[in-house]
């Protein structure tokens, strides 16, 4: 986990899990496919005006994911995911006045970091005429984290299949053990539980269109701090909301699909965020199919976010210079080009992404420092057999 | 702010009152197929909430929030 990089393994693990499409009723796999991806993410150097002193190199992130679902039987499933991830680069350590009277950001050592992360999941699901039950469990290594979780989802098929309702839940005990403990006094040994549950309702609306609501509810509770922040302090329990709807239509005459997405966000950190994205699906021929994408994002800042560290507070207070609690808006766009070859399907992916506090839809009144702009490519194959 | 969540809000509320008709299985066709789904490609979209959730403060919607981490 060294410093807050960006190792998150909550999407990763939550693939098992991810709710399948509703315009039919489920039904095992026929074929086993097993898909690859490999990404690459690099964000923008910091500029000096922002980080006067030392490093100015952010991360350079490595991403491969491996995935298998086949068959298991008539009526089950068997889905395997795993992840390698390696970073290097260098991220923010505190904040402070700048000599013209504006917070600056210090990065961290002259060598930066370098970190590995891998995870395995495996998880099945088991088919019945008018639903389905699933489970998984993983198990997380980084050198200074790890997480074991497992998940547990089913669902149920109403109305002619018309109406799906799904419900879920997740626990997760993890780990986290700084490198460098006792050289920085931080922490040795601490640890932190997340525990979480939804329920969304699927509706086919017509022959081309179809909506989806999701309610997901997360309880976490430890050690939430940064522990290679200079000064982070923050509540050791956070409860988050997250309400979530999309929609999805078929435009026959042009042989395309529109997604629209939205999300609603908020916790007791005092965070509150909207996401908003689009996509358009258009197939060329039989065999290529371009995917423009546009997504919006905007929170608040969390109570205790400060863009200049106060090392004269007590270490009772909260307190974060963490500019992923600050309040800020960020544009990201991209495509992807997918070439569908039967058995064989290959996707190139790319995207930009640009946060900024002037893009924020919420009051910011202490703009960060250290936001984060980045490019990603990834390409991806998938082989059904 | 306030006038941009009331809208969005209405406009879901909205979608979600729609009557909506009774489509037969064998009138599926467009709704079954691969980019009709709610997540065509599994790797792709986790993939991308793996890089926000390290980079933003939210999380969740869709499904249970899995295993932990120590970056957000």
């Amino acid at each position: 986990m060294k410093n807050s990089a960006s190792r998150s393994i909550i999407a990763l693990s939550s693939t098992a899990l991810a709710l399948p499409g509703i315009a039919l009723a489920d039904a095992p796999p026929t074929q086993s496919t097993i898909s690859y991806k490999l990404s690459n993410y690099q964000e923008d150097d910091l500029s000096r005006a922002e980080a006067p002193f030392g490093e100015l190199e952010r991360y350079d992130i490595d991403v491969h994911q491996f995935q298998l679902v086949s068959p298991l039987g008539r009526n089950m499933s068997l889905h395997v995911d795993a992840n390698y991830e390696s970073l290097s680069g260098a991220s923010p350590w505190f904040t402070s006045l700048g000599l013209d009277g504006e917070p600056i950001v210090n990065l961290s050592g002259p060598s930066g970091i370098s970190d590995r992360r891998t995870e395995l999941s495996i998880g099945s699901r088991y088919y019945l005429q008018n639903g389905s039950f699933a489970a998984n469990i993983g198990y997380s290594q980084e050198n200074d984290y790890q997480s074991v979780y497992f998940g547990l989802n089913a669902e149920k098929h109403y109305n002619n299949d018309l109406t799906t309702v799904s419900a879920g839940l997740s626990y997760s005990s993890d780990e986290i053990f700084p490198t460098d403990a006792a050289l920085f006094n931080r922490v040795i040994d601490e640890d932190k539980q997340s525990t979480s549950v939804f329920v969304s309702v699927s509706q086919i609306i017509n022959q081309v269109s179809s909506f989806q609501s999701a309610f997901s509810l997360t309880e976490q509770s430890g050690f939430l701090s940064d522990p290679y922040k200079l000064r982070d302090v923050r509540p050791d329990d956070k409860t988050q909301i997250a309400w979530s709807n999309s929609y999805r239509r078929f435009f026959v005459a042009a042989d395309a699909a529109l997604h629209v997405n939205y999300r609603y966000y908020h916790d007791d950190f005092g965070i509150s965020s909207h996401t908003s994205d689009l996509s358009w699906h258009q197939n060329l021929g039989r065999t290529f199919q371009l995917v423009p994408q546009l997504r919006y994002y905007s929170q608040s800042a969390a109570d205790f976010f400060t863009n200049v560290d106060d090392f004269l507070n007590p270490t009772s207070e909260y307190q974060s210079s963490d500019y992923r609690l600050s309040a800020f808006g960020a544009v990201s766009g991209g495509f992807s080009l997918i070439a569908d070859m039967g058995s064989w399907k290959a996707t190139l992916t790319a995207e930009r992404y640009l946060a900024n506090d002037k893009y924020s839809a919420f009051d910011v009144s202490q703009p960060s420092t250290a936001l984060v702009k980045y490019n990603r490519v990834s390409l991806g194959i998938d082989f059904q057999f | 702010m306030r006038a941009l969540r009331t809208t969005l809000l209405l406009s879901i509320c909205s979608l979600m009152l729609i009557s909506c008709a009774d489509v037969r299985a064998w009138e599926r066709g467009y709704l079954a197929r691969e980019e009709m789904a709610w997540d065509p490609d599994a790797l792709e979209s986790s993939l991308n909430d793996h890089i926000f959730f390290s980079k933003e403060a939210s999380s969740g919607g869709n499904s249970a929030a899995g295993g932990g981490c120590g970056c957000n």
